[in-house]
């Protein structure tokens, strides 16, 4: 049973030809924003010893500039809405790089907090999200496959950019490094010109509303394209429709009320407390049991190298018919693999040394692309590509919160019972109970998702042409919104 | 006989007696101390044929080595001292087996002049195996090889870091072959020497090139100075604008030609009559051109 929510775009995706291209854009824009920030660390020491500050002050950068990429989710979201993916990238690539550049001749800390941490953070989440938008917009069957892809960009630069930024600062020091990047983080501008508006094939031709367009085309124009580009309202029934609210401009706030979208927010705000800590805290573990400063670089390493290949792969794996349609278990099945893989770290670290962490790095590596490349993915599935616009932006804004605070409060537990494995077992319970919770409530909502497509086919002809004008005029988007109409109609005709 | 299966050498030492003598209680004390004989013992066990001693002052150190006597139980063997690989005269001892192992210990005065590596030696059946120690004063380690960057007019801060705090600390510049001080009163307004204990930094403010070279910061320890160079690269700022400006090229470059490759394929497809296809990119740009776009109007719903 296909789901519930599928091509309400108004068009049928391309689903290939130019949609390569716009991947590859994703995959760059992508790759620049969660790579990024964790690359920067390397300056940091220097910067340090340079300003006279304490190592907590300076990693207020990173985590500043990864605060300002979650929190600006909602505007993007609102930006894309609005004016489409493309001019958001670019505007967003520049931001980046004139911040860089600009804080390459800073003098103060406070210089850098501003620069690379808001003005950089903020151009980075006008990178993420309409990537992300736009890949919804370009594919509908093969989509998975194309998440998987566009996601491997974030550990494909994070290993490039590793070694790039030891050679720019080897070379240049920190200020002409910062220069340099300003100017490589630039080629987001390249990505988003990449990200052409989709173009939409018609099938049918309505002479009406072909009239109609051509006059709202002279008269708002702009808005109406824009709209059309969202796969939002019809031209013809604008002028009525502006006035209720900005759902489509906006941000979509009815998302609230979406039982997949309250499920997804529910499993992916636990899970986020315990999804970073683990990295980060992989190379001291190894460390900490005696493992020399190389072997444990070594790890994350092997870490990223898996990750590399099994986001694609996840994507190729999700893409088939026999999980797409229940793509939302494989989700929670990955998320509760995660768990299992840190409660066993402690004992494969204790029992086999080195090269039990070895074994550790490369399934948490398997399970980490897995949910990464899945995770925006199910977001497109649950809530449609029309929709998923609003509903990142939403989700990351609120992802900001336990994203920042989840190694934090780790390192605190790890201080605290002085021994990694604790902090591995909560991170673990913290990824297995929302994966459990969400192949749980997603049985659920699958089943009410057949219940009302049942309901909705065998709704009567008459009934349902009705409710199609009906669903015409008002222009919403969501099947269920019309299988809710249906019911109503149905309980009305008994 | 013995080298390839030694289990555990055990090592003893008397390196605590630094702490009793530099401690942050008197250290004046130990300032002015003349050569010591204090004696403390600690044993420490090591797996490993090569041991590190750093001494801050002259003093006598009496090393010992402990050798198991697996597997051959010979009733006794031979123990001499090497030191730097040359044998001590009168060093040679029989060694007796007792509890199944062979000691062997001896008592050196140590002062700046006779530093170096020092092995303990048991000779036995034709076979030897011995135990290295190095006794060096405390040196700086990890200290960058790759020069620091700085730029023309901007300020560098170089740092020296040790593990015990020496007597004080010294900053050279190398010039040629020699050395130049640079203290408080060497231009007090470009550099600024800030010393803490077992730390120092130099500051140096408004950079020319001239400044580019090694720097030298030297730890004086009452036994001998630990140095550490430090080289730093002054550059213009001219140096990253190159790179930067290829890369912002490059960048206009790309996005020109794929906008342009974009508005090519378009114009193909909309001088061909193709009356199907919306571009919304057109009808942006191109206001007045109405040459057969058909603006869409139904939605199809795919269910």
């Amino acid at each position: 049973m296909p789901p519930a929510v599928k091509a309400n775009l108004g068009y049928t995706p391309p689903d290939g030809g130019w949609g390569w291209a716009v991947v590859f854009g994703a995959f760059i824009s992508i790759g620049f924003s969660y790579a990024f920030p964790k690359s920067l660390t390397i300056y940091f020491k220097e910067i340090q010893k340079y300003f006279t500050v304490s190592y907590s002050e300076i990693a207020w950068v990173s985590s500043i500039m990864l605060a300002a990429m979650y929190a600006g989710g909602p505007v993007s979201s609102i930006l894309v809405n609005r004016y489409g993916s493309r001019p958001v990238v670019i505007m967003g690539g520049l931001m980046v790089g004139v911040s860089m550049v600009a804080a390459s001749f800073g003098t103060t800390i406070m210089h850098l907090y501003l620069l690379v941490g808001v003005i950089g953070g903020f151009g980075l989440s006008f990178n993420l999200q309409p990537s992300l938008t736009i890949i919804g917009k370009y594919f509908q069957v093969k989509r998975p496959m194309a998440n998987g892809l566009a996601m491997a960009g974030s550990p494909v630069f994070l290993f490039t950019l590793a070694p790039l930024n030891q050679f720019l600062f080897d070379n240049f020091g920190w200020r002409g490094a910062f220069m340099i990047l300003g100017a490589i983080v630039m080629n987001c501008c390249v990505a988003g010109a990449l990200m052409r508006p989709v173009k939409m094939k018609t099938v049918q031709k309505d002479p009406d509303a072909a009239t109609n367009g051509t006059t709202t085309e002279k008269a708002g124009a702009t808005e109406g394209i824009a709209n059309l580009e969202a796969g939002g309202l019809l031209s013809d029934t604008e002028p009525k429709q502006k006035k209720g609210g900005c759902a489509d401009k906006c941000l979509d706030l009815s998302l609230f009320k979406h039982r997949g979208f309250i499920i997804y927010l529910i499993g992916n705000v636990v899970m986020f407390f315990g999804f970073f800590a683990p990295v980060v805290f992989l190379a001291p573990y190894a460390k900490g049991i005696g493992i020399d400063n190389y072997q444990a670089a070594f790890l994350l390493s092997i870490f990223a190298l898996v990750d590399m290949f099994a986001r694609p792969g996840t994507g190729l794996i999700a893409n088939t018919k026999w999980i797409r349609p229940r793509i939302q278990y494989f989700f929670s099945i990955s998320v509760a693999y995660n768990g299992v893989c840190h409660l066993l770290c402690p004992f494969l670290a204790v029992h086999l040394g080195y090269a039990g962490l070895v074994i550790y790095a490369v399934f948490f590596g398997l399970a980490f692309g897995m949910v990464c490349a899945l995770l925006f993915e199910v977001l497109m599935d649950l809530v449609g590509a029309e929709r998923f616009s609003s509903a990142v932006g939403l989700v990351t804004i609120i992802e900001c919160g336990p994203v920042l605070l989840g190694p934090p409060v780790a390192g605190f537990l790890v201080d605290v019972f002085d021994d990694y494995k604790y902090m591995y077992w909560a991170c673990g319970i913290m990824m297995l109970s929302p994966g459990i919770f969400l192949f749980i409530m997603n049985y659920f909502n699958y089943k009410r998702l057949d219940q009302e497509e049942r309901q909705r086919q065998s709704g009567t002809t008459g009934l349902g042409s009705v409710t199609r004008s009906i669903m015409e005029e008002r222009g919403a988007g969501e099947e269920r919104t019309i299988s809710k109409d249906l019911e109503m109609f149905d309980e009305e005709g008994q | 006989m013995f080298s390839p299966w030694i289990s555990s050498l055990k090592l003893i030492l008397i390196p605590l007696f630094w702490r009793g003598i530099y401690t942050t209680e008197n250290p004046l004390l130990a300032l002015n101390d003349p050569v010591t004989t204090v004696f403390r013992s600690a044993v420490l066990k090591g797996d490993n044929l090569v041991e590190k001693v750093e001494i801050l002052k002259p003093i006598n150190l009496e090393l010992a080595c402990t050798c198991d006597g697996n597997p051959n139980k010979l009733p006794n063997v031979t123990g001499f001292w090497r030191k730097d690989g040359i044998e001590i005269a009168n060093s040679r001892l029989t060694v007796l087996l007792e509890n199944e192992q062979y000691n062997l210990k001896k008592v050196f005065s140590i002062h700046g002049d006779s530093l170096g590596n020092y092995s303990c030696v048991f000779n036995g059946a034709d076979k030897e195996s011995k135990f290295d120690f190095y006794l060096t004063a405390p040196e700086m380690g990890n200290m960058k090889e790759k020069p620091i960057v700085a730029y023309v007019g901007d300020s560098v801060v170089m740092a020296c870091k040790i593990k015990l705090p020496p007597k004080t600390w010294i900053w050279y510049k190398e010039n040629g072959t020699e050395q130049e001080l640079i203290n408080s009163t060497t231009d007090p307004l470009r550099y600024k020497i800030f010393v803490d204990r077992n730390t120092t930094k130099l500051t140096v403010t408004n950079l020319t090139e001239v400044d580019s070279g090694v720097y030298i910061c030297s730890a004086i320890y009452n036994i001998k100075t630990s140095v550490s160079h430090l080289e730093v690269r002054v550059i213009s700022f001219m140096e990253p604008l190159k790179p930067f400006i290829a890369i912002v090229a490059e960048v206009i470059i790309l996005v020109f030609l794929i906008l342009l490759y974009e508005r090519w394929g378009s114009q193909k497809s909309s001088s061909s009559p193709t009356g199907n296809m919306m571009h919304v990119d057109q009808m942006h740009k191109l206001t007045q051109d109405d040459n057969g776009i058909d603006e869409s109007s139904t939605r199809k719903r795919k269910i």
